[in-house]
Order: C-alpha cells, then structure tokens, then sequence
C-alpha cells in the first residue's frame, strides 16, 4: 500500500455523518486492495508514482471562484473549489420539479434516496471511486421527478487550486421520463490531486444530454469517472472532452440495466506536451434490445501519451442488442505514444458488435493541398486537427455549447502543435 | 435443435484411442535431479544441461499467468512425469518396415498412413511419438539440398554450433511460465535449418502425438531459415482420450534472416475433454519469429482441439521492410476455452503484418482473440491491418476480442477491425430453399466465413481443415 493511500484510509475513519457505513465499507475494500503497477491490466499504461507519496492540503483554500458564463446558455451554475461547494444552494432559482441538495442539507427522504444510490451504480473496482467514497464531503444531489423537463442545463464545475486535494461527488436521479442537461467541467493546471465521480440513474424513458470536460493541464492531476445506469428506454448522450495533465484518468460506464435503452458516446481527447490522458469506458449490455453507439478520437502531440480501453460487455441474455465502438487516433510526434484496446466481451448470439481502432498521423497529401493553396502548415494542420474532431462537436446537442468550445479547441491546436 | 446441439456435444472423440506400445516413464515429479536424467538419458552435452537447470531457476521464481480468459483447476506440476519414451526406440529403425506395427497402425487410425505419405504427397515426416521421435523419412533427399530436418536432441549431438546458436534467441528461458518450463524440461522437437538461398524442396511435416497417460508434452521445434532461403513446415496434432488433464507446453522458435521466408502451418485436434469439459488436453504454447531484413514468416492456424487453449503465434519484424502474418481459424464447441491471437512487433522500417482471425464459438465454449500491435519509435512507415471476426453459433457461448495496439510512431498506420455475427436465418433460409438441409447449410457457410484463412493452408491441410470444420461442426444447428 501506498503511504498516501494509507493517510487516506487513516482521515476517513474520521468522517462522521448519515454516509458513514457506506464510506466505512469503502475503506474496507481499499484496506485490501493492492496499489495497482504497471501489471495491473487496468493501469497497465498509466503509473500511480505520481501519487504514491503526495502530500497535499485537504483543506480547501479561501480563494474564491470566478465562473465564465456561457454566452447564450440558460444554465443552474453549482461551484467547487477544492471539493468545497461555493454555491449557496438555497440562493437558487429551482424550476418545478427539480431539487438540488448537499449532504448537510439533505431532508430525510432524499438522504434515503441518496444512500441507495451512493456507489450503487459505480463500479466497486475503480480504486480512487472507493477513495472519493469515503473522502468526499460536499455531495451534491440532483433529484428530477418524473415526467418533468428541466429547461436550464444544470452545470457543475470543479476547479483545483494549487497544492491542494479534494474530492467531489454529484449524484443524480432522473425520474421517469425526465429531461435534463448537466454538463460536468473541471479546470486546473497547478500542482494538485482531484477526484470527481458522478452517478446517473436514469429512469424510465428518461433523457440525458450529458458533457464532461476534463480540462484539467499541466501540474493537476485528475481522475475520476461518470457512471450511468439505464432503465427502460432511457436515452443517454454524453460527449467527453479531455485535456491530459500530469496524470488525467476517467472511467465511463454505461449500464444497460433495462430494455431498449440508447447509448450515444462521443468522446476526444487533445493532448500537447508531455500530458497523459487516460480513458477507460465500459458498456455492460445486461439487459435485450439496448443501443449503444460509441465514438471515441484522439489527437496526441508532442511527448504526450495517450490511452484508450473501451469494453462492450453483452451479458448472456442481452439479445438483439447493437452495439458499436469506433476510436480513430492521430499521432502528431514521434515522440508521443497513443495505447488503445477496444475489448469486446459477448455471451449472447443475436446481436450485432463491431468496433475498429485506427492509428495514424495526418494524411500528408491533404496537408499538400491546403499548402498549394497558400495556407501556412501549422494554419493547415489546425484545420485538419479540428477537421478531425468538428463531426463530433457538431453532433452535441446543445450547440452553444458548441460554439463556445470551438475557440477554446482551435486555441488547444496551437498548443499542441508539434514544432 | 436443443436435441440436434446435444447430439453434437455428446459426440465422441473420433481420435480417442490408447495404443499400447511399451514405454519408459519417469515417476511424476520435478526438480533438478528429473532435469539431470532427462538430460543425461539423452546424452546431452554439459552447456545443455546447464541451460536447462538455469531455466529451471528461472521457472521456480515465475508464477503461472492468470490474464488469459480461461478457467482451469490448478496445475499440479509435481504429478507430471516429465518423461516417457516409446521402448521400440532402443533398436532404432532404419526404415519404415522395422517401424513397431502398432505403431503404424495408430497412424493408419488417424487417417495418415506414412506409406501413402512418402509416396503420393512427398510430405518428409518426422513423427513425434510421445516424446522421441521415432522415424524420420526423406532424410537423404533433404540432405543433397542441404536441408537439416532431425530431432532437435540429434541436432544438439550433431550441429551443436547451430543449436546453440540459436535456441533461446527468439523465446528466452524466462520469456514466460510456459516457455520457462518447457525450456527446462524439453524432451524432443524438430530441428530445421535451411542453407543461404536454398528453397526447401518438399514440405516439412511434424505429426505430434500424445500417447502416454499423466505425461507433460514439452516441444522444442527450432527452425532456421539463412539468407535468402524458403521453407514451409506443417504441424498437426491429434491425441487419444484419457480422463486426466495433459499439460503441453511447446515452444517454437523461428529465426527467418534477411530475405528468407518462413511458412508455419497448424492444424490441432487434440482431444478437448468430454461433455463437462473433463480430461482434455491443456495447450499453452509459447510460438514466436523474428524477421531480418525483408524477411517473411507466415502463421496460419486451424485449431479446434483442446480443453484450454493458451497460444500467441507472433512475430518480431526486426529487420526493415520485413512482413509478418497471421491466420488464424479457432473452434469451440462443448466446454472448449481458447485464448488465442498474435503478437506484432514492429521495430523496422516498412515493416508491414496482416492479422486475419476467425473465431468460431458454440455450445458452452469461450472463444477469446487477444492480440498485440506495437510500433515501435523506428518503425517508420509501417503498417498493420487487423480483421477478427466471430460467430457465435446458440446462446451459451462467448466470443471476446481483445486487441492491444501500442503506436510509437507517428508514420506507422494501424488499422483494427472485429465484427460478431451469428449464422444468419436469411442465410440458412436461402441456402435451405435451394434444397440443402441445415447441417449442410451451416457447414457451408462456416467454410465461407474461415474462406480467407484456409486459402493459405497448403493444400493437404486446407482439405484436412475442411473436413475437421465440418466434423467438429455436425448437428449443432438445426
């Protein structure tokens, strides 16, 4: 066992509120667990050195955050700093049918709605899940009753700061056939350890958009994941984009716990200098019928180092189900590394599965024809990099989104650009 | 159909018979003392000898690895006997007539008789019965061309300079478990060595058979192709039933050197344990090549025996503008578990590798493709192009595919590709209309599917291939 990871099981016994025996059994488990090596098939490409004897603040620093608005974007902004809620929850303008609590403020019902839900749906084998269970303190739940369709997108974001480590966790339940839009963004590039994990229960035809963006760079290290659970005929859109930092881990899964469920995922990862970015996603398929369709590009620059493990899983009953997983990658350096394996597990005959993985750098005769036609290189290869990725971005449902991202992309080009 | 699929579980292994030749057997057990008589009992020299009990230390310190997608109960290494030898050995024939009948009637059995062989298809053979290897035929014709085609224990006697060499270049004492094991602990193989720009004139052929009960199969197959040489060697395996598990643990090293190519063909029934999956054989085998200067090995495969499979055919393209290959056909059926693919290291430049895989599952089996592409930071220009398809025939089965691919460099272009897909009902529908019944039909379209890889079977395999499909495949659709 690691020293930190020993500090950590050392301040979660310490923790004492209604989560307690579900944070008590998470330390259990981490108790026993082994600090996974380079053997560890699910850190074989990503070291924990990094981690192994960090020594950070765990109090959250006084700074205050400063929240760029997303210009023509109705949205329910909820501010982290350092794993602390800066928002003031009862200050917010709640449409019907949408309720926002944290831990501290929880009334008795949704504390038992919570505690059914709190690392129910996460995975109980992501190491640093079990760590942000016991550790994480402002949880923040987003209750959505049935039948209701929230207008303003609820957006979450999680700045680290420097030297400091935190721990930040979102629960949220939409009711049957709910409608809703939660963006997920983090932003940090100092010296810091962050781990943020959400939980998604979908009901009933429920619909989620659904936007992660791990921003962090540079010294942060980030890892975390978001993890959804379908019931009948929910559908999920979710789109990914992540930056590498020192160390930036995120673990997707999607579980297809009802029938005729639908599962888009669209994720990229951009990545410059020496950044590691790794992304692990699983589709478990428990249940007939489900969808998923799975787009996942990468550009790597540079010395970064770039890693991608997308499983379908279809469990033996799982028939009719489609699924399909496609990761395109292009490598910009020879000094850079890009590690992908998309896995296929299936128990059930009917059903249609297919994946690809290419790796490649960009196609020099495109690169030609844009400098025949009086374009710069390193102007060109920013075309071609956001050529790359723009089919993805164009499919996001919210497109302000979209068009507020697409600056900040073209601006992740230059750096990355390979000199 | 349920009646039709039950049929095909419970249908007999057609190989399943125990021949009784008389054999020297060790008493189970290892330790360096086994190592010492195999060793001695074999007359090897002291560098041998000593190369196997450091492997042996190497082994002690390894553990069995447990990443594979197969179940099993745990090995236990000291009830294996290390050593068995048909007792006929000790008057060596000179020709086919002094052969032990009984011997040859085993092979007749199998459908291989070795007249028919020497005659008809001008196969040389060199059979491994057990552990040492009997006879060895087209000796002298393979030695006017120059060709070395022996047991690998007469080739440590007699060309020791190419033995050592070259044995442990390509899979090292330690590489794995396995091949730690079996490098301790080998008891016979082929040995292949084919001069600077000759081209092998007839196919190599090695019959592997198991025979004795409780005893490890250890291979040691060393082929060496020199400059500019060509050479296509054919392994095939059946095995008779028997209730207790038999390990076999092989290791085959293919060295092609610049400009030489390097042809491995194998077709494996090795018996694959009855309806609850109990008594079939174990097969982990440690296969790799590595490729000099515009070199080429080819690996094609056709596996549809055994209880577990373990087995990674790969290549090391070392040198620039090298090409590695593989096809592969694997089938499970009953409680069959395979986990089975290719390693692809690219380190030259233009180096280029096809990987072709064609998993088959049915009744309870797992059938799982794991596989590696690494382009390394020199390999410039280089290229891979994977395609791993399954079909998944009822709905106990499981098909996985489980590709690493590892790019260093950014002029290298990997391409990856995996569908899964059952036998389609328009398509046993279209072909039952035109009046052929299911099992026909299902058998026919299997073939279709396995069509890319039994094309670079040579001939007589791609029949045998067929035949053993379509065999293994009877009655589990209706």
């Amino acid at each position: 066992m690691s020293a930190w990871l020993q500090q950590v099981i050392d301040r979660g016994q310490a923790m004492n509120d209604w989560l307690s025996p579900v944070r008590m059994k998470a330390l259990e488990e981490l108790a026993t667990t082994a600090w996974p090596t380079r053997r560890t098939e699910r850190w074989k490409y990503t070291s924990l050195s990094a981690v192994e004897q960090l020594e950070l603040s765990t109090t959250a620093s006084a700074t205050h955050a400063s929240v760029e608005r997303i210009s023509g974007l109705d949205s329910l902004d909820l501010v982290f700093v350092d794993g602390v809620l800066q928002t003031d929850l009862a200050m917010l303008q709640l449409p019907a049918g949408l309720q926002i609590h944290s831990l501290h403020s929880a009334p008795a019902v949704q504390q038992v709605i919570a505690t059914s839900m709190f690392s129910q749906i996460k995975p109980r084998h992501h190491l640093f899940g079990l760590v942000n269970d016991a550790l994480a303190s402002d949880i923040v739940f987003i209750d959505i009753e049935n039948g209701h369709a929230i207008e303003p997108a609820i957006r979450i974001i999680n700045q680290s700061t420097a030297d400091h480590e935190s721990h930040q966790r979102v629960l949220v339940r939409l009711g049957n056939q709910a409608k809703a839009t939660i963006i997920e963004q983090a932003e940090g590039e100092q010296s810091s350890l962050s781990t943020s994990y959400s939980e998604f229960d979908l009901g009933d035809q429920a619909q989620l958009d659904h936007y992660r963006f791990a921003m962090q760079t540079q010294q942060a290290i980030a890892i975390g994941g978001c993890h959804f659970c379908l019931h009948d005929a929910a559908a999920l859109n979710s789109t990914l984009i992540g930056y590498g930092s020192e160390l930036s881990r995120t673990d997707i899964d999607i579980i297809h716990n009802g029938e005729h469920a639908k599962a888009k995922l669209n994720a990229i990862y951009l990545l410059a200098e020496s950044e590691h970015f790794d992304l692990h996603t699983t589709i478990e398929h428990a249940k007939p019928n489900g969808t998923t369709e799975e787009n996942v590009r990468g550009i790597v620059g540079d010395k970064a180092n770039a890693v991608f493990n997308g499983r379908i899983h279809i469990h033996r009953d799982a028939q009719k189900t489609l699924a399909e997983l496609n990761n395109r990658n292009l490598l910009l350096s020879r000094r850079g590394q890009i590690n992908t394996k998309p896995e296929l597990e299936i128990y059930a005959d009917d059903v249609q599965c297919a994946h690809g993985a290419t790796v490649a750098e960009i196609e020099e005769e495109a690169l030609y024809y844009l400098r025949s036609r009086g374009i710069p290189r390193s102007k060109a290869l920013v075309m071609l990099n956001y050529g790359f990725i723009q089919e993805l971005i164009n499919q996001m449902p919210n497109q302000q989104l979209a068009q507020w991202l697409e600056p900040q992309l073209r601006a992740r080009f230059k750096e990355m650009e390979v000199r | 159909m349920t009646e039709q699929i039950h049929e095909a579980l419970s249908r007999k292994y057609e190989a399943g018979f125990v021949s009784d030749i008389e054999s020297e057997t060790f008493m189970a057990g290892l330790d360096e003392s086994v190592i010492r008589r195999i060793s001695a009992m074999k007359n090897e020299p002291e560098w041998m000898l000593e190369w196997r009990l450091r492997a042996y230390q190497n082994w002690l310190t390894m553990e069995e690895p447990d990443w594979a997608h197969v179940q099993y109960p745990k090995i236990d290494y000291q009830a294996i006997s290390y050593y068995s030898s048909p007792k006929s050995m000790k008057d060596k024939p000179k020709s086919l007539d002094e052969v032990d009948p009984e011997l040859l009637r085993v092979y007749e059995k199998l459908g291989i008789p070795l007249y028919e062989q020497e005659m008809l298809a001008g196969v040389a053979v060199d059979v491994v019965f057990d552990s040492v290897s009997v006879v060895t035929t087209f000796r002298e014709k393979l030695k006017e061309a120059g060709v070395i085609f022996c047991p690998i224990s007469e080739a440590i006697q007699e060309y020791p300079e190419l033995v050592k060499k070259y044995l442990g270049t390509v899979v090292p004492r330690s590489d794995n478990y396995f091949a730690a094991l079996n490098s301790a602990v080998f008891t016979d193989g082929s040995f292949v060595y084919i001069p600077k720009g000759v081209r092998c004139p007839m196919e190599l052929s090695t019959y592997f058979r198991i025979n004795e009960q409780n005893t490890g199969q250890f291979e040691r197959t060393l082929i060496i192709a020199d400059e500019g040489s060509h050479v296509s060697y054919l392994e095939g395996c059946t095995a008779p039933q028997r209730d207790e598990n038999q390990l076999h643990a092989a290791v085959v090293e293919l060295v092609a050197r610049d400009d030489a190519q390097i042809k491995y063909s194998t077709v494996q029934n090795w018996y694959p344990g009855d309806e609850d999956g109990k008594g079939g054989i174990y097969n982990f085998v440690t296969k790799r090549g590595i490729c000099h200067t515009n070199a080429k090995i080819s690996w094609t495969q056709v596996e549809t025996g055994s209880a577990v499979t373990w087995k990674y055919p790969s290549c090391i393209l070392k040198g620039d503008n090298s090409v590695g290959e593989f096809y592969s056909v694997a089938l499970t059926r009953g409680r069959q578990q395979a986990d089975t693919g290719t390693k692809m290291i690219h380190l030259g430049k233009n180096t280029k590798s096809t990987i072709i895989s064609k998993g088959i599952s049915a009744g309870n089996s797992n059938n799982t493709y794991r596989g590696l592409v690494h382009m390394g930071p020199k390999a410039d220009g280089a290229r891979n192009f994977t395609e791993c398809d399954s079909l998944l025939i009822g709905d106990r089965c499981g098909a996985h595919t489980f590709p690493y691919i590892e790019s260093r460099n950014p002029t290298a272009k990997v391409e990856h590709e995996a569908t899964t897909s059952k036998v389609g009902d328009d398509q046993l529908f279209l072909c039952k209309q035109r009046g052929l019944d299911a099992e026909k039909a299902v058998s026919m379209i299997v073939n279709g599917f396995c069509k890319e890889v039994f094309k670079e079977l040579p001939m007589e395999f791609a029949v045998e291939a067929g035949k053993l499909l379509e065999i293994s495949l009877e009655g589990s659709v209706g």
